[in-house]
């Protein structure tokens, strides 16, 4: 035995954790336990079913009874493996009447009802001792881990019930609903033993099954419970490790001693450039502390750092004010009188009360939760989404600063202009130009911003297809152009050719 | 034909679980097996079983009232009484907590409500068809046993930490270590003051006879050299 081999981390461990290692070590050779567990129970199990057709209560006991000698052939292999040399399954089967020989009958009669079985089978199989030094090992070692195969013994009782159980619920639940039909538990309880001998050997199998998959892992933790008790009693972690130092100083005081008949004079300038803290690269364009400086502004920044600063309400632990002692009198007599309260009859309108408080809790909580998801709810219930329609931008009041409100406007237009014209004729063709935009604003339905230019509106007017307007607007836009940006006052005759324009253009159509 | 399952030179099996935290810090954690956590659980279904079985006998006498309340309350222990453990007391339940187990997120934080909710809630799928069917069985062929309601809501059952108490060496002179040890060796050496209480005096001697040589001390006075050089590396005792 070389503790360096082993494949497990050898520490001391509390017991629960001991029996997880176990856990552990039948998961690593799963395969091979469960194959040969099986291999060794299934044909047995059929055979004592076939003589003992018509008992089959006592073929699943006789079955039980022999747990411990199919114990031995897992606790074999872990062993085995437990310093690297797994045997192969043929190993292992070749193996297993050789195991069974020493101490098979006490361990089959007077010790098969110890709760620590898991736990001693490695003193008998492993140590092989026997008699008295037996019992005095066994001193020892049950000294602190046996309630812990004891405790693994129980729970491995119950947890191989469950499972049974389990087993026999799944295949009932998996019959098909025909059959179902004709299987009463009553009847199978009643029934001539005749008739169901099969359904209980059936359920005898499903223990046979159960055990291919929990016998393993018993064996596997007693033993991994016995590994860590001698581990404990023996230092086996600490041995490891002082092996393996003597083993290090040995080769090195060798290599030490090696390196420095051979590198002496090498070592030196390896040596005097390595002291840590002299400063290096001086005369470089990079000096050693510029590249540490950026590298830890670096090392500040996002991907290596994420700074976040977090801000949430908490409850404040307030030290002024004195904490609540609860006065150990008030207790009873308020539960008291709460007793005396809620004897009698009104208890049930208190009943009644409560439900209703119930039901409206819940009927508000649904409510609550339509309410919160109601966007998610409504993409369900409504055929199209309804998006938000697009509102038509409300008409610029104000077109380059013109007021195009048609209240502002006085009803004649081209009256208002004429008379206006002598007197003040930037307001008249302001007016006019005013009035057309207003037009075309509202009873044209052009779309006019408050960014446009003069030309962009002619433009506009072009796409309506009204040459006769697009005449005018062009012609009164030219002036109201020159008026505005050039102050050049328009010629007087212009006055009755703009007005007379206006009135044929706007005075059939104002009635619209 | 079955191949041995175990290549020869693999990581050794190890009850400890390394989680790695964005720091590159390992935090060691042990995961509890099927074994620890079955006794954990009879203890809370024991202590449940005891509270409902007194309140259904005092509520037993106030009619329907009672009745209402009572179903209320069966909700409330069957359902909650987990989950409020678990979150609001560093997800230790009475049975957990009674053997140093403790329900953590798989990173090692806090388990919070979403997770405990949710491993909660699949104990009903864990329990099928009976007694823990599924679960027992996940629980054993998991390498960090897990059920199923772990596997969904990504938690760990633990062992917690105890505190540590300080070690009693055997009286030695403190003495420096002649060589440079390592942190492992430190332990050791450690280790092997600590628990010489617990070993046969000719364990002992064997351990110590292992070490005398390189350390250069002599044979019969090893035990004593190492006990001084772990009180070297224990520092002064208040």
């Amino acid at each position: 035995m070389r503790l360096s081999d082993a494949s497990v981390v050898i520490r001391p461990r509390t017991t629960w954790e001991a029996m997880d290692l176990g856990v552990l070590m039948s998961q690593q050779h799963r395969r091979l336990l469960m194959t040969s567990w099986a291999i060794v129970t299934l044909p047995l199990f059929a055979l004592l079913s076939l003589l003992l057709w018509d008992s089959p209560s006592l073929a699943v006991f006789i079955f039980w009874w022999l747990k411990p000698a199919y114990e031995r052939l897992p606790l074999y292999i872990l062993s085995k493996a437990l310093f690297g040399e797994t045997p192969t399954l043929k190993q292992a089967l070749r193996e297993w009447p050789r195991l069974l020989k020493p101490q098979l009958l006490a361990s089959l009669t007077w010790r098969r009802l110890s709760l620590s079985r898991s736990f001693v089978l490695p003193v008998t199989q492993l140590e092989g001792l026997d008699g008295e030094a037996r019992q005095q090992r066994l001193q020892v070692l049950l000294q602190r881990n046996g309630g812990a195969a004891q405790w693994l013994t129980i729970i491995g009782v119950h947890l191989e019930t469950a499972l049974w159980i389990g087993l026999m619920l799944l295949f009932y639940m998996l019959l098909p609903q025909q059959i179902e039909t004709d299987w009463d538990w009553q009847s199978l309880l009643l029934a001539a033993d005749q008739d169901w001998r099969w359904l209980e050997h059936l359920t005898n199998v499903f223990y046979a099954l159960i055990l291919v998959a929990w016998g393993p892992v018993y064996v596997a933790c007693g033993f991994s419970l016995y590994l860590n008790r001698r581990t404990q009693l023996e230092a086996w972690d600490i041995e490891l490790v002082f092996r393996r130092l003597r083993q290090r100083l040995n080769s090195s005081v060798l290599g030490v001693l090696l390196a420095a008949c051979l590198l002496l004079p090498n070592l030196q300038p390896v040596w005097a450039s390595d002291a840590p803290d002299a400063p290096r690269l001086l005369n470089q364009p990079l000096t050693s502390q510029a590249a540490r400086d950026s590298i830890q502004s670096l090392l500040e920044q996002p991907p290596f750092k994420n700074k976040e600063s977090v801000t949430r309400y908490r409850f404040a632990d307030d030290p002024a004010s004195p904490a609540k002692d609860a006065q150990p009198g008030e207790a009873p007599q308020w539960l008291k009188t709460l007793l005396g309260w809620l004897d009698g009859r009104h208890l049930d309108a208190l009943a009644n009360v409560i439900e209703v408080l119930l039901w409206g809790a819940l009927i508000a909580a649904l409510g609550w939760l339509v309410w919160r998801y109601r966007e998610f709810l409504r993409a369900f219930v409504s055929r199209r989404p309804n998006l938000p329609s697009r509102s038509k931008p409300p008409a610029p009041p104000h077109v380059f600063g013109l007021d195009l409100n048609r209240e502002t406007l006085p009803d004649d237009i081209a009256a208002s202009a004429e008379q206006l014209w002598l007197s003040e004729p930037r307001a008249a063709l302001g007016l006019l130009y005013r009035g057309l935009l207003s037009h075309l604003l509202h009873d044209f339905d052009l779309t006019l911003k408050a960014a446009d230019t003069e030309s962009q509106i002619l433009n506009r007017i072009e796409q309506l297809q009204r040459p006769d307007l697009l005449a005018y607007s062009r012609n009164l836009t030219v002036h109201w152009q020159n008026m505005a940006y050039g102050h050049r006052l328009p010629a007087a005759h212009l006055q009755a050719e703009l007005c007379n324009g206006w009135r044929e253009l706007f005075s059939k159509g104002s009635g619209h | 034909m079955l191949e041995p399952t175990a290549p020869r030179r693999k990581a050794p099996l190890d009850t400890r679980h390394q989680v790695e935290t964005p720091e590159g810090i390992d935090l060691p954690l042990r995961p509890a097996g099927l074994m620890v956590r079955a006794v954990a659980f009879a203890i809370d279904l024991g202590i449940r079983g005891l509270i409902l079985g007194v309140l259904f006998i005092a509520l037993a006498f106030l009619g329907k009232l009672g009745m209402g309340l009572g179903s209320l309350l069966l909700f409330a222990i069957s359902w909650w009484y987990m989950v409020l453990f678990e979150v609001l007391r560093q997800g230790r339940s009475p049975g957990k907590q009674w053997l140093g187990l403790r329900v953590v997120h798989d990173d090692g934080t806090p388990i919070g409500w979403s997770a405990s909710l949710l491993r909660n809630l699949l104990r009903f799928v864990d329990l099928l068809p009976f007694g823990y069917f599924l679960g027992a069985l996940s629980c054993l062929q998991h390498p960090t046993f897990k059920r199923l309601g772990d596997i969904a809501a990504g938690t760990l059952v633990v062992y917690s930490e105890r505190p540590l108490s300080r070690p009693q060496l055997p009286d030695a002179e403190p003495r420096r270590s002649p060589v440079p040890l390592t942190l492992s060796e430190q332990r050791a050496v450690l280790g092997f003051a600590e628990r010489q209480a617990e070993l046969s005096p000719a364990r002992v001697n064997e351990l110590a006879a292992l070490l005398a040589q390189p350390l250069h001390i002599s044979a019969p006075k090893a035990v004593s050299e190492i006990n001084g050089i772990a009180h070297g590396l224990l520092g002064p005792t208040p």
